[in-house]
């Protein structure tokens, strides 16, 4: 699949970054756990979830993660951009939530060519749309070429 | 029960990771990932060769039924290369006690063949008061 690479030049402060949907499924949850090898029953046993306060099975909070880094790689056209990415995990994700990754440029520095983005994921749940269940910062670097 | 703060430092036995393709597949169906890569967040796999060492660490007292992933950073020095053998180190890096919650974080090496660094991770549990 050919790629086109984002350039450095491209970006401005406060340029938003092409949002990413992903409808998450139990089996795709279960996919992430063999994956990743986060055996949590937590993501797993609806039991057990109930048990510990949770309505059943949360998604990984690190499979969410994959997702934002995921629709930054896509818009980067380019995984080896990537040089940091800091997220924290502010409430929970269930099985068929539709979520959404989404992100901005914060800064830009052209002597380093890096920029500085926000970064987050909501959740399209009724009646709340906008809160960010996931919250964080990318650095993305685009070396010379 | 609370974590042994005292362990701040503690450094775990190295574990031994290689980015085997069938795991980099399985990993790219479940972010819906379809190009030819190892996503950059496949450094999770590797962070989970050592997480058993942790969660059974008796001294540390960690209650895993009442962990909760707080924070997770990773810094990339260049992408993982399919088939290579990774060495990965974890560090107890803090331990606090706020407000009847503790927090764990975890600092994690991934080194090459060669000792040098390719990916450092920063994954914070809290692990919430009884």
């Amino acid at each position: 699949m050919p790629e086109s690479r984002l350039r450095f030049e491209d970006l401005f402060v406060g340029y938003e970054i092409p949002g990413r949907a992903t409808h998450i499924l139990r089996r795709q949850i279960k996919t992430y756990a063999d994956a990743s090898g986060d055996q949590n029953p937590l993501h797993q046993d609806d039991d057990f979830a109930r048990a510990v306060g949770f309505p059943g099975i949360i998604a990984h909070g690190m499979l969410t993660m994959g997702e934002l880094a995921h629709c930054l790689t896509d818009w980067l056209g380019d995984p080896t951009a990537m040089v940091r990415l800091k997220v924290q995990f502010r409430a929970p994700v269930f099985v068929d939530d539709v979520i959404v990754a989404e992100g901005r440029v914060k800064s830009l520095d052209p002597k380093a060519r890096t920029a500085v983005l926000d970064v987050w994921v909501r959740v399209e749940r009724e009646g709340n749309t906008g809160y960010p269940i996931r919250k964080g910062e990318a650095v993305v670097g685009f070396a010379e070429r | 029960m609370t974590m042994n703060a005292a362990l701040e430092g503690k450094v775990y036995p190295d574990a031994t990771f290689t980015v085997e393709p069938e795991r980099v597949n399985l990993f790219c169906a479940a972010i819906g990932e379809e190009r030819d890569i190892v996503p950059p967040t496949f450094a999770t796999a590797a962070e989970f060769a050592v997480m058993p060492f942790i969660v059974g660490d008796a001294e540390l007292g960690l209650d895993f039924t009442r962990a909760v992933h707080a924070e997770q950073e990773y810094e990339w020095r260049r992408p993982f290369r399919m088939g290579e053998a990774l060495t990965v180190r974890s560090r107890i890096a803090s331990i606090r006690q706020k407000a009847g919650n503790g927090f764990l974080t975890i600092e994690t090496e991934m080194l090459d063949r060669g000792g040098a660094l390719v990916v450092l991770a920063r994954a914070t549990m809290i692990e919430r008061g009884a």
